[in-house]
């Protein structure tokens, strides 16, 4: 007997769905994207304040530079916010509401389960991420665009924000609780961000505790700099969380 | 003078012609539509569980408990609270992994194919867990998704078990504001939605009014007709002498008793259940 076909995107589907009809979702996307746009139209004002000056330097920084960049990286500093927000009820939440053994009932596996929920939420950000960087290509017929910068920022972008989504996963899979879900996944991602500041401070540039921070890796693409270290540190910080996070639905599966 | 087995059996009749009469009226039955039979009935028993064991909280909550369910069966399973009903119901669901023992559906190993669980089991667990942002009907839809119905046949699925057990008014309401007996109803047309051969109770009858009781009573009965083999958890005795054929009594999570039911042993059941939750444990499984 051969069970049923299920669509690898049914868990996607639903936690989707859910994420569609609950209030938190639109109240974080109507209030971080009305900052951003309030943030982009002050730097879009600089920007045009000072074209005058950079009109003298022919390789001075351009709209991408001043403009679009910064803006992204605003988006990163809301990501610390809003990605554990985003992510802390998709698995502590079903546990708490008894729902998740009905996945497991469903016979779907504890690597469906969280890779399904994983993609719902990556959707959701890569839209926020699309809505933020549609204001600065608003104006891409009007400024010259240095589109292999924009691409790098964007990528890096992506990256961080698959990575913290993961993370949040991760978080919510291990939490009883939503809240503890959401502070540990701000706290593990402070930390992976600055863990190299004191490093910094003593004048040390380089090294393992450097390689470990976030901010190196990010800092880099926003400039411009794509390097497949960049790129692997973010995939493996991806790839560890949503392994921790299916480890423990299979444990939870076990303990009961 | 009718003799007291007739009269029972009379009685019963009565009992089953009243359920069929309140459940037309409340959820929509009619003769004759009985679901389909879910699957093809093969030799091997429905539901076969081998010293199955499983602790909780660090003591045994369920031990070498087998049981065996055919084919259009209803075991009734009695226990006391904390008798280790849940659990058991859990890991035949699959929501919960043994310890140790076996669990064959169809005469297939249940936990080498977790997936056959999608498509032979309905599971309605206690106080029917749900979604509370999704409606009613974005339930069955997501339940079926994951039971692997898509598109027409979908459709065609949840069309059929909101008429049958009469969910049109409350299709487009949100989980989150369904009165608990509506939740309960809910839940019971997630688990057949997808017309399981197995289908798992978990007190099925918390939070329903008598009439609604009534109407799930039927509902078992019609289910069992078809061929569905259900096994219910409950502390009430009159719900086990109502539906099933077969009662199991666990205390302190093993099989104290296996045997037939008849609807007129009321009383004798009442005496060894009394029996069993009043004594020791390590008492040996009897069957009546």
């Amino acid at each position: 007997m051969s069970p049923a076909f299920v669509s690898p995107f049914a868990v996607t589907r639903l936690e989707w769905r859910r994420l569609l009809v609950r209030p938190l979702a639109w109240v974080l996307a109507a209030l971080t994207l009305a900052w951003l746009a309030w943030n982009f139209t002050l730097l879009l004002g600089n920007f045009l304040a000072g074209q005058i000056q950079r009109a003298a330097q022919p390789d001075g920084p351009g709209f991408v530079d001043l403009v679009a960049v910064p803006l992204l990286a605003q988006l990163a500093q809301l990501a610390f916010m809003v990605v554990p927000l985003i992510t802390m009820s998709v698995l502590a939440g079903e546990r708490r509401s008894g729902t998740l053994p009905l996945l497991f009932a469903a016979g779907v596996p504890a690597s469906r389960i969280v890779l399904g929920k994983y993609l719902a939420i990556l959707g959701w950000l890569l839209l926020w991420l699309a809505l933020t960087l549609a204001m600065p290509l608003a104006l891409m017929h009007a400024t010259h665009f240095d589109w292999g910068k924009l691409a790098a920022a964007t990528l890096g972008l992506m990256l961080m924000l698959a990575a913290l989504g993961a993370l949040g996963v991760a978080c919510s899979a291990f939490a009883s609780h939503p809240a503890i879900a959401a502070a540990a996944a701000l706290v593990i991602a402070l930390a992976l961000w600055g863990v190299n500041l004191g490093a910094q401070m003593a004048g040390m540039n380089d090294g393992a505790i450097n390689w470990l921070a976030m901010s190196t890796h990010l800092q880099s693409l926003l400039r411009g700099l794509v390097s497949t270290t960049d790129i692997v540190w973010f995939v493996l910080l991806t790839v560890l969380a949503l392994a921790l996070a299916t480890r423990r639905l299979v444990a939870d599966k076990e303990r009961g | 003078m009718v003799p007291a087995s007739q009269e029972g059996e009379a009685n019963t009749s009565l009992v089953h012609a009243r359920d069929n009469h309140l459940l037309s009226k409340q959820w929509g039955h009619r003769d004759n539509q009985a679901m389909t039979l879910p699957t093809d009935v093969s030799a091997a028993p429905m539901l076969r569980l081998d010293q199955l064991s499983r602790r909780r909280a660090g003591r045994p909550a369920v031990q070498d408990l087998s049981l065996l369910l055919q084919h259009g069966q209803v075991l009734g399973l009695l226990g006391v609270n904390g008798a280790g009903k849940s659990t058991t119901l859990s890991m035949i669901a699959g929501a919960l992994r043994p310890d140790s023992g076996s669990i064959q559906l169809n005469g297939a190993d249940f936990l080498e194919q977790p997936e056959l669980a999608r498509q032979l089991i309905g599971w309605l667990p206690e106080r029917a867990p749900l979604w509370p942002e999704l409606t009613v009907s974005e339930h069955l839809d997501a339940h079926g998704h994951l039971r692997g119905l898509h598109g027409a046949a979908l459709k065609q699925a949840r069309t059929a078990i909101i008429d049958r057990l009469e969910l049109q008014p409350l299709a487009r309401r949100l989980a989150g504001v369904l009165s608990q007996g509506q939740r309960q109803r809910l839940g019971l047309a997630c688990a057949l939605l997808h017309k399981p051969a197995l289908l798992v109770l978990d007190e099925p009858a918390n939070a329903l009014d008598p009439v609604q009781v009534a109407a799930l009573r039927t509902l078992i009965r019609e289910q069992a007709a078809a061929g569905t083999a259900v096994i219910l958890s409950t502390h009430l005795l009159t719900e086990v002498t109502a539906v099933c054929d077969r009662v199991a009594i666990l205390h302190e999570g093993t099989l104290r008793h296996d045997g037939a039911v008849h609807s007129d042993d009321h009383a004798a059941l009442e005496r060894t259940f009394f029996e069993i939750a009043m004594s020791g444990n390590n008492q040996p499984a009897r069957a009546a």
